[in-house]
């Protein structure tokens, strides 16, 4: 088998992303689910899913769902927003264990402190996780 | 392989500029060529710096139109974009062309115009800057730029203890730089309590913080040792040699990034412009480099390997990184006093060090400075770029 030919899982081509961002999407509004990957050569997983590892750029990489339990990484109040946006609320680095993810925050959180995937932001640029 | 120089350098003051970008580059570009004594038709090509003329003021295919503006046309010219590092990256490629022997003499520099007086309000520009983050997994979080770094500083905050005084501290250093410098935006000084008394942007960061919106063009003339020769015959002032210029990437987006806070990208782009110019951080002499927000001139300091990790806060409010201090960083007053044009901001710190090195910098001069150092970030710390250049040499 050449990197060329289809991921034997079936059904997306090489080149394509497994999950596509409509499918990240998807299971994040409908079922509360953050869909990431793993890379079977590195082990370099991410919540932002992509058609090659970022770390070691291997195409062996596969689908997995991440943990709804983090710990807070880092974070910003966010007081002027984006025009999309009505501020001020928290943005937060979310450390999930194993992959890191930007999310919203709610309530006053330290870093290091627990936090747990409680909701999904519904903005107009698309779906955001939200940790509390 | 030829020794590329900077033979002419030139810029607009950076402030809010109620006129069209050509009028505005022509300002910088002329200004440079005048400096280095040429004429256009030493010049073979023409690489612009533009991060977002497409989409704050519907104009793209800038090259052709502003070389067309200065009587460059005919001769290859390319726009290039990379967030706020935009221009740096022209800058790149101008030394290599001028390296390589592809071309004896290029025309490198910037525009842009980002302030509410000329253009778009606070929360559109705000929105415009951040398309340079993440499209599915970034921007529909809601974060901002100010909120980028905000994160990686809250980050440095909790690991090393820096604090929202060491912050502010760097704000009061480069306004004092500013208020040396003609072409400075804010040139007015301000004290720690003014800092800490305006209001949050993106936490920890407060107005004072955090660089202005403006409107500017800068410009520099790249050439190889005979155009260097011939414009030195011709009466310009000393050509300044680019020793190296390294050029890295990061992950994007920054939860990917394996320590975000490292800010990979520029020790990367650091270590290849060391080692082409045959030097290490102790050997530098005076520090451009890019203070959008406060924390990002800390983070900096120590990636570039001036201050060990968490020394960078300590190390500003000590006034090391101060005029007269062992290693002036911004003595321009930065991006946050000299001012922000995001595609002119990379050429802008080439036209400073070049200033800078030959001791034409008046009050703001760097004592004896013989190796200047410029550090241009642009996105999400994705992409930087780092120059070393040296008088004399």
């Amino acid at each position: 088998m050449t990197d060329r030919d289809p991921q034997p899982d079936g059904g997306h081509p090489a080149g394509a992303t497994d999950p596509t961002y409509a499918e990240w999407r998807q299971h994040l509004w409908e079922d509360q689910v953050l869909l990431g990957q793993r890379c079977h050569d590195c082990g370099h997983a991410t919540a932002a899913p992509k058609a090659a590892c970022a770390q070691c750029g291997s195409r062996s990489i596969e689908r997995i769902d991440l943990s709804p339990e983090g710990e807070v990484y880092a974070r910003t109040r966010i007081e002027i927003a984006p025009a999309e946006f009505d501020g001020p609320y928290t943005v937060a680095l979310v450390d999930l264990g194993e992959a890191r993810v930007l999310a919203r925050l709610t309530g006053e959180r330290e870093i290091g402190e627990s936090v747990t995937l409680t909701d999904v932001y519904e903005g107009d640029l698309g779906p955001a996780p939200v940790f509390g | 392989m030829h020794q590329p120089h900077v033979v002419g350098a030139g810029m607009t003051r950076f402030a809010a500029h109620d006129r069209p970008l050509a009028e505005l580059f022509g300002e910088a570009a002329v200004s440079a060529l005048d400096d280095a004594s040429l004429g256009t038709d030493a010049i073979e090509a023409f690489y612009l710096g533009n991060a977002m003329g497409g989409q704050i003021e519907n104009a793209s295919h800038l090259a052709p139109q502003l070389a067309s503006h200065i009587g460059l046309a005919g001769i290859p010219c390319q726009r290039f974009e990379d967030a706020c590092a935009t221009s740096s990256n022209a800058f790149k490629h101008a030394v290599q062309a001028v390296e390589s022997g592809r071309h004896d003499a290029v025309l490198v520099g910037g525009v842009e115009r980002c302030t509410p007086e000329t253009g778009l309000d606070t929360a559109e520009m705000t929105t415009q800057f951040a398309t340079a983050m993440h499209e599915l997994y970034e921007q529909p979080v809601g974060l901002s730029f100010p909120g980028v770094f905000g994160l990686l500083t809250d980050r440095h905050m909790h690991e090393y203890g820096t604090t929202e005084e060491q912050l502010a501290e760097v704000a009061v250093k480069n306004h004092f730089h500013g208020s040396l410098n003609p072409d400075a935006q804010h040139g007015r000084e301000i004290t720690v309590e003014e800092v800490l008394d305006s209001p949050v942007v993106a936490s920890p960061f407060r107005l004072y913080d955090c660089c202005p919106f403006s409107d500017g063009a800068s410009a520099v003339v790249v050439a190889n040792e005979s155009v260097a020769e011939t414009a030195r015959d011709q009466g310009a002032d000393e050509p300044i040699a680019v020793q190296g210029v390294g050029h890295a990437t990061d992950v994007v987006p920054i939860a990917d990034k394996v320590d975000p806070g490292a800010t990979q990208a520029a020790r990367d782009a650091a270590e290849q412009a060391y080692d082409a110019a045959g030097i290490g951080p102790g050997d530098v002499d005076v520090v451009e480099l890019h203070d959008c927000f406060t924390g990002a001139e800390i983070l900096a300091t120590e990636a570039l390997g001036f201050f060990e990790a968490g020394e960078g806060g300590p190390a500003a409010a000590e006034g090391r990184t101060r005029l007269g201090g062992e290693l002036p960083v911004n003595p321009s007053g930065g991006l946050k006093a000299k001012g922000h044009p995001i595609g002119a901001t990379g050429t802008a710190q080439i036209v400073e060090l070049v200033t800078q090195l030959r001791g034409a910098a008046g009050e703001r001069q760097v004592e004896d400075a013989q190796v200047g150092l410029a550090h241009n970030l642009g996105g999400d710390t994705a992409t930087t770029l780092v120059s070393v250049l040296e008088a004399g040499a």
